[in-house]
């Protein structure tokens, strides 16, 4: 990858991303047709992982437009780079990192500008988890809700909610976030935690999260849509 | 980060516990919960049990996040098929 200020992710197999994104019937063949330059088999990329990047994006941006703008942006990437994709990992875990740097690379150009990644990871104190253990009788009591839970992630300060899906929800090993976020790997495993105690404060009141433009009803795919 | 093998669990305050949390889940082979390791401990501290039991939660069911997928407009598929067409940029 060769992203403008972003380091070059390593792309030594993760037996955890094959586990997680098993090949696609159709697929090998689809990306050696789109490098000869077959439009219709990059069609087919694009039909195939659209969701995948695009909800990615969602996740990380939190904005409709801007995640359209940034998909627009990965799949114009991938057809630029796809020539480079040597199968040493999973395609969409190559398409994933892909589409995180370039996440990322749009956010430090942002006014954020990402002062450097470190601060935005920072939130204010009120945004911080309480040091706190909390009663027991509020419990999430081993379930949760999962439109509750997208809505509580959407709900976290943008540096944990980034170390969360990275990790949590996307796969992503800590050394590899710490990587694509310029921080250390201690770093990005004490963000996580304090994402997960945020989201638990949050799951305790689900009555105050809002709904969120283009993560909750007729926009999400439905298991059985697909 | 607090070192976790120099770590005397029978001493632990549930703060100090808490401190650990974040090498311990990290550390992965799993549940905390399951581990006998910790199964004194977190029978003589039920706040921490419970907080470890909800993080636990927590981080299984944000793996259920990775399959529900939304759908991009049609107009982005529109936007890539348009710019295809045009003379690749320079590479950056």
């Amino acid at each position: 990858m060769e992203l403008q200020g972003l380091p070059r992710m390593q792309t030594k197999a993760n037996p955890g991303f094959f586990k997680r994104n098993p090949p696609i019937v159709g697929e090998a063949e689809a990306i050696e047709a789109a490098k000869n330059g077959d439009p219709d088999a990059f069609s087919k990329l694009y039909a195939l992982h659209k969701r995948r990047v695009y909800t990615l994006c969602l996740r990380m941006l939190g904005n409709v437009s801007e995640a359209e703008d940034m998909t627009q942006e990965a799949f114009l990437h991938l057809f630029r780079k796809l020539g480079s994709f040597r199968g040493e990992s999973a395609f969409s875990t190559w398409l994933h990192r892909l589409t995180v740097n370039l996440v990322l690379m749009h956010l430090r150009k942002k006014g954020l500008q990402l002062v450097s990644l470190e601060e935005t990871i920072n939130p204010s104190e009120d945004d911080a988890p309480k040091r706190d253990f909390g009663s027991r009788d509020t419990m999430l009591s081993g379930s949760v809700d999962r439109v509750t839970l997208e809505r509580a992630v959407a709900s976290l300060p943008p540096g944990y909610r980034m170390v969360f899906v990275l990790h949590d929800v996307e796969g992503f090993e800590h050394n590899e976030i710490a990587t694509m976020l310029e921080c250390s790997t201690g770093n990005s495993k004490s963000q996580l935690h304090k994402a997960r105690l945020k989201l638990r404060e949050l799951l305790r009141q689900p009555q105050s999260l809002a709904p969120l433009e283009g993560l909750d009803g007729a926009e999400a795919v439905t298991e059985g849509a697909r | 980060m607090r070192d976790l093998h120099t770590a005397n669990l029978d001493d632990l305050t549930p703060a100090e516990f808490e401190d650990y949390l974040p090498e311990l889940f990290a550390a992965g082979g799993g549940k905390i919960t399951e581990n006998p390791r910790f199964k004194n401990f977190l029978a003589a501290n039920p706040d921490c049990a419970a907080l470890v039991s909800d993080l636990e939660t927590i981080a299984e069911h944000a793996k259920s996040l990775f399959e529900p997928m939304h759908e991009p407009s049609d107009k982005v598929w529109s936007n890539i098929a348009s710019k295809l067409k045009e003379p690749a940029p320079e590479e950056d």
